[in-house]
Order: structure tokens, then sequence, then C-alpha cells
């Protein structure tokens, strides 16, 4: 992108104990009022069905090609569902169906937002997490041990087109700075949060040391 | 009243010069006065991204050559989202340009006559009007300053140069000359407080006078004239030698002169010097032999006088409104004057008729950043309207009156057709196509004010400023991540910026 996103992420910060806080910044719309909420689980389910039919849709047409016995759909579906689905796909070429099945199978497990993390953890250290873009394959985590972290700072850099803040861990005994975030790359404001919060809950006995 | 600057040039350190060095010395005095300066330049090998200099200068180093997916764009307009948003970001009123050369400072000139900011270009170099690259350059700078607010020129003859060049009204031209760091360049025997001037030094005729000339070793450097001189020079006058500082392609011209001469023990060629051994270099001579053919202002020869060298140079360009005429011993860039003129400098030195020893004194008083930074100041505070139209032009040109400079000197109207009158006056076809430029920009302009609003850039948090009365902090709420950052980018700030705290 070559500029910023036009929804901001949101933040949301949880510190279950005064040792542990993690920040989570997300273009996941909140769902807070009931309606939203429903209608979020619906979706999930309105997914989660389509996937199925998509699936199930591949193995009929598979079945019906090879000329095998559709016997296992018949003991799902019932005899009448399972007449109906043969008919229909008997028609339909292979050419419509691939494409269409895969287009929907795609968009079921394509997850529609970025979800990223930084989890701070008192005397053990940072992990950044990063999620992917589908429901299937697993979020790209890293664990920073406490030992190997030498600052945590907000800096400048050009990112396409424009300026960006970004937040960054040193670690010791690497060339490149880690970046928290570093696809959303939140607005100024965010980083300053989260910052303070990290900050805090890693060296707060060595910074009330020093005198803050 | 504390403004916020944005200099732009494409010439800044890492790589050595005048113009880099005046750019920084200039800003870092703007701070100190209260003002907010950042600098923006392109990417040097090994130097990108956003940097903090001593006192918290703050440099943009722009990757400009590599757009995003390396989608290539006509050069006038690429740079326009970048320098908006980090106007933006920097809350920046005033955009200073900084050599007419720099591609990049006249496209800044453009856009920030575009988005509504007052500019401000100096110009550091003199130019021909005949071969075709001059005329090339001239209406290209002509272009750049149809619509600037005010030109800074660094010495007088600059100022008509540029004048001429670009068609200004010789009212919105000031000129404010380069300074020096004295404290930099201080003669060999020093001493801070003040005694009554003793005899003046005699140099007996067996003593060795050595006369040192540090320059590129270019073609306008008047290197030839050098190569010519040396020779006859050290032939008329024994007890003579000659130390040479600098590269460049002259270089080998030179030492086929001493070869052929036989003069190896008698010239020492020192190769390329750092600007801060520039000093120790000059204190070793007496003379400064300063052979240029053109010349905005030579900073260099001011830096020699400072050292408490007698500069013997040549008539040309600023040189002559630089140093009182005690100091210097003038030629004309000629083989024999130049001969001459040296030879009027020793005998000068040896019947001690120059006091140089009093030099470093009297050019700390004449040149100082600081009255730089002030005279810079007054310019800003004059095209900010902080200043009254009569205040700032001295009464010639009454406001409200008409006059001949009404229109071009004084505030500069922002409304697109008075902008493009100005750039059509510029020529028959090159009118026409600025203004199509200058269409294109402003177009440009509100694409990018629909697609990257304003409300979706981070603003900037400022450097925290220490009053210098009560010592305490302006900004009390500022987090400490600044003093952080500070330090971790202390690390990457060169040993080169320290040295001109």
């Amino acid at each position: 992108m070559l500029f910023s996103a036009p929804v901001p992420p949101t933040l949301t910060t949880f510190a279950p104990t005064p040792s542990t806080i993690s920040f989570t910044v997300s273009t996941r719309p909140l769902s807070s009022t009931l309606p939203a909420k429903l209608s979020n689980r619906l979706s999930l389910v309105l997914k989660a069905l389509l996937g199925i039919l998509a699936i199930v849709a591949l193995f009929t047409k598979y079945r019906l090609q090879t000329s095998k016995s559709t016997a296992l759909l018949s003991f799902v579906l019932g005899c009448t569902l399972e007449h109906k689905l043969c008919a229909a796909l008997r028609d339909v070429s292979w050419k419509y169906v691939l494409p269409s099945a895969v287009a929907v199978l795609y968009l079921v497990i394509h997850r529609g937002y970025t979800e990223e993390s930084l989890l701070a953890l008192r005397s053990l250290g940072l992990q950044t997490r990063t999620s992917s873009r589908t429901y299937l394959t697993p979020a790209t985590t890293r664990f920073i041990p406490m030992t190997s972290i030498q600052d945590i700072f907000i800096h400048e850099a050009f990112k396409g087109f424009e300026v960006r803040f970004y937040l960054a861990v040193v670690v010791r005994g690497e060339e490149d700075v880690v970046v928290v975030f570093p696809k959303l790359m939140p607005r100024r404001e965010v980083l300053e949060e989260v910052w303070r919060g990290a900050r805090a809950c890693l060296y707060e006995g060595a910074e009330e040391g020093k005198g803050g | 009243m504390p403004y916020n600057i944005a200099m732009v040039s494409d010439f800044f350190f890492p790589q050595p010069g005048g113009v880099e060095s005046h750019i920084y010395q200039l800003s870092s005095k703007l701070i100190d006065r209260g003002h907010k300066v950042i600098i923006i330049t392109h990417a040097y090998a090994g130097r990108t991204g956003v940097r903090y200099l001593t006192n918290g200068l703050k440099v943009y180093h722009v990757p400009f050559f590599v757009i995003y997916r390396e989608t290539t764009f006509p050069t006038v307009f690429s740079f326009f989202p970048i320098f908006r948003n980090i106007v933006i970001r920097e809350r920046i009123e005033i955009v200073h340009g900084h050599g007419s050369l720099s591609s990049f400072c006249i496209e800044a000139i453009l856009h920030a006559r575009t988005m509504g900011l007052r500019a401000v270009f100096t110009d550091h170099s003199l130019f021909g009007f005949a071969d075709a690259g001059s005329i090339l350059t001239n209406k290209l700078l002509k272009f750049a300053l149809s619509d600037v607010d005010h030109v800074i020129c660094v010495s007088h003859t600059c100022k008509e140069n540029t004048v001429l060049r670009a068609s200004l009204d010789p009212l919105m031209v000031s000129v404010i000359p380069n300074a020096v760091v004295a404290e930099n360049f201080r003669p060999l025997s020093y001493s801070s407080h003040r005694s009554a001037p003793g005899p003046p030094p005699r140099i007996s005729p067996q003593d060795t006078i050595t006369v040192v000339v540090i320059s590129r070793l270019f073609y306008n450097k008047g290197t030839d004239l050098l190569i010519a001189a040396i020779p006859r020079i050290l032939a008329s006058h024994p007890n003579v030698c000659f130390i040479i500082a600098g590269s460049g392609p002259k270089a080998i011209d030179l030492e086929q002169m001493i070869e052929r001469n036989v003069l190896q023990d008698r010239v020492e060629m020192l190769g390329p010097v750092r600007h801060e051994e520039v000093r120790d270099v000059m204190v070793r001579g007496h003379i400064y032999l300063h052979p240029s053919l053109t010349e905005a202002f030579g900073t260099v020869i001011v830096e020699a006088a400072s050292c408490g060298l007698y500069v013997v140079c040549t008539r040309v360009g600023g040189i002559p409104e630089v140093l009182p005429t005690h100091m210097t011993e003038f030629a004309k860039p000629e083989e024999d004057d130049i001969v001459e003129a040296t030879g009027r400098a020793i005998r000068a030195l040896r019947a001690g008729k120059v006091r140089t020893e009093l030099f470093h004194n009297q050019v700390k008083q004449m040149y100082s950043w600081t009255d730089v930074a002030q005279r810079t100041e007054r310019v800003y505070d004059g095209i900010m309207g902080e200043l009254s139209h009569d205040q700032f032009y001295q009464g010639v040109g009454v406001s409200g009156a008409w006059s001949a400079t009404r229109g071009r000197a004084g505030m500069q109207s922002f409304a697109l057709i008075e902008r493009l009158k100005r750039y059509y006056g510029c020529g028959i076809w090159a009118g026409k196509l600025f203004c199509l430029c200058v269409i294109v920009d402003y177009l440009l302009y509100v694409c990018l004010e629909m697609f990257a609003p304003r409300s979706r850039i981070d603003i900037c948090r400022n450097w925290p400023t220490k009053d210098i009365r009560d010592g305490k902090e302006k900004d009390p709420g500022l987090p400490k991540d600044d003093k952080e950052r500070k330090e971790t980018n202390a690390r990457r700030v060169d040993s080169h910026y320290h040295d001109h705290d």
C-alpha cells in the first residue's frame, strides 16, 4: 500500500496480572452491541455452511464423473436431497463447478482482517504475533527473551509515499531491529500507549530505581 | 515568533561542501533562536531514513529514485506525495531551498507554493549566460523563482547574477553572506585573552614563507593559473614553498608541472583533506593563494584569514566583498598578475607591514552564524507578514501605492490564477509549459488531499527545547522516548557533525 489504510486499526489492551500485558491491534470491526454480535455469529455459521456445501458439491461431482455410487450422500442428506443434488450437478460441467467451488472455499477460509499483537511478560520477554491471511495457516509469532532485548523505541521511517511511525525492539546480536505491528503500522497515539505499557511492564522495577 | 522551517536541498552531509555546512550551521543557529528546523535531502549510501543530529535537527533522507514497486513517475511530481506528508506531519510554514542546481529544492518550492506555504530560496553559486548548459539552468531557475516569496544571495555579485538570470525584482532579493565558525579556525599561537598588540612580526629573508592552496583542483577553481604561476613565483623568490591540498581532475597536471620543474622539495601535495583538517593545514602557512576563476562567496578565504594568513586572491565574483583590503592582495585572473600579487604579498610579509596576528579577532567580529541566522529570521518575518511591507523593504515600493515592484516583491498571493500569471511570463513556449506543470501539480495536490487526507497523517512531536533563560523544559508532557531515541541515534550520528557544535 502506498498510503495508509482508510480504516484505522483498533487497540485492545488486556492485562490479566500486573506483570503481563498484551496489546492487540486489529482491523476487525468491533462488535459490542447485541445485533452486531448476532450478525457476527450468523456470518460465521453461514461461512461454515458455504464451505461444507462447496466440498459436498466437489465430492458429488467427482463421484458422478467416475460413475461411482453416491450412497454416502443419501446416508447423510437423505434420498430426495441426494437426487436433487445429483440432478443439478450432472448438467453442470467441471469448468463451472471447480472455479466456483474454489472461489467459495477461498472466501470461507480467507481472514477478512489482520490482527497483530504484542505480549509483554515481566522477566521473561516479549512476543510479537501477526495473524495469517487464512484461518487454516498458523499466525507468525516471535518470542524475544528478556536477556536479548536491548531497547524498545518509536522511530520514523519512509514507507511507500509516507513517513510512518513504528515501534521497534532492538535485539542483542542482530543487525536489524524487530518491528512490532509490521503490517498494520498503527498511528502514533496507539504506538505511544503500547510503548509506555510495554516498558512499564518489562522494566517497572528498574525504571523506579532510575527515578523514571 | 517561532516558525517551522524546512530546509530543502540535494546537498547535505555526509557529502562535504560549502552549501552543506551553510545549511547545517544556519539550521542549528535558527534552532537556538527557538525555531523548529528540519532538513529534507535525498538518501546517500548508508544514510537513509529519518535521523536526528546535534541540537535536535531532524534530517529526512528521502529514498528518492526508488519508488514503491519500481513504479517511476516523471521526476517533477514524484517527490510531491512524500514532500506533502513531511510538510504536514512537521507542520511546516516556510520552505527554504538551497542551491540552484538542486532539483530537489526547485521541486520543493513549486510544491510548497501549491500547498500554500511561504518559500525562500538561497542561491550559492554564480552562472554564466552564454553556453547551452547555463541557458537551460537559467530557464529552470526562472521557473522555480517565478513564484517564490524571497530570495537570499550570499554576496552582492551573486545577487546581481541571480536577478539577471531569473529576471527577479531586486527588492525581493536579500544579501546574507556566509559565515565561518571562527573557533574552528584559530591561528597557531592564539590566546583567548586579549593583550595589547606587540610589534608586527617580521619574517627575515632567511625564513621560509609557506604559501597554502586548498581547493578542489578543477578548471573553475583556477588550477591552470596555479600551474602556470608556481614555477615563476618559486624562481623569483628563494625561501618560499607551497603546500597544495585538494583533489580533482587537474591534480595530474599539477604533478607534471612539479616533475618538469623539479620542485618536489618546494611544493608539497597533500591530496584531499577533510574539512576539520583544513585548519591544521592552513596554520602551516603564511599566505593563502586563491586563484579561482569564479566564486560566489569564497568561504575558504575567510577561513584562511581567520587562521591568520595573508590572502592573495583573484578579483572575481563575490570575492572583493568578502574581506577588507588590508587582509588581501588582489590580482586579475591571469598568470602575470597572480605572480606579481604573490610577490607583493611576500614582500609585505618580509617587511612586517601586515598584522596577520590580528586577523582572527577581526574576522570573528565580521562573520558569525548567529548574525546570519538573525538576518535570515528577518526575511522570514518579512514574508510571513510579521514585519510590515514598509519595514521590510525600508519604504521602497510603498504598499498600497502603485509601483513597478508590486506583485513581485512583498506578499505573494496563493491564488492559482495569480500564480499562473507569474509563470506565464517566463517565455513564449516555456511559459505555457510551466503553466501546464503548475496545473498538473495543483491537480495532484487535490488528488492527494482526497486519497491521503490530512487526518490520516500523524503529527510529529517537537524536539524538547530548553529555555535558555530559566533552563526549564518548555514541554513537560513530552515522553521519555525522545530522550531514548536520542541515545539510540547518537551512535549513528557521525563525529563529523559534532565538530560544528
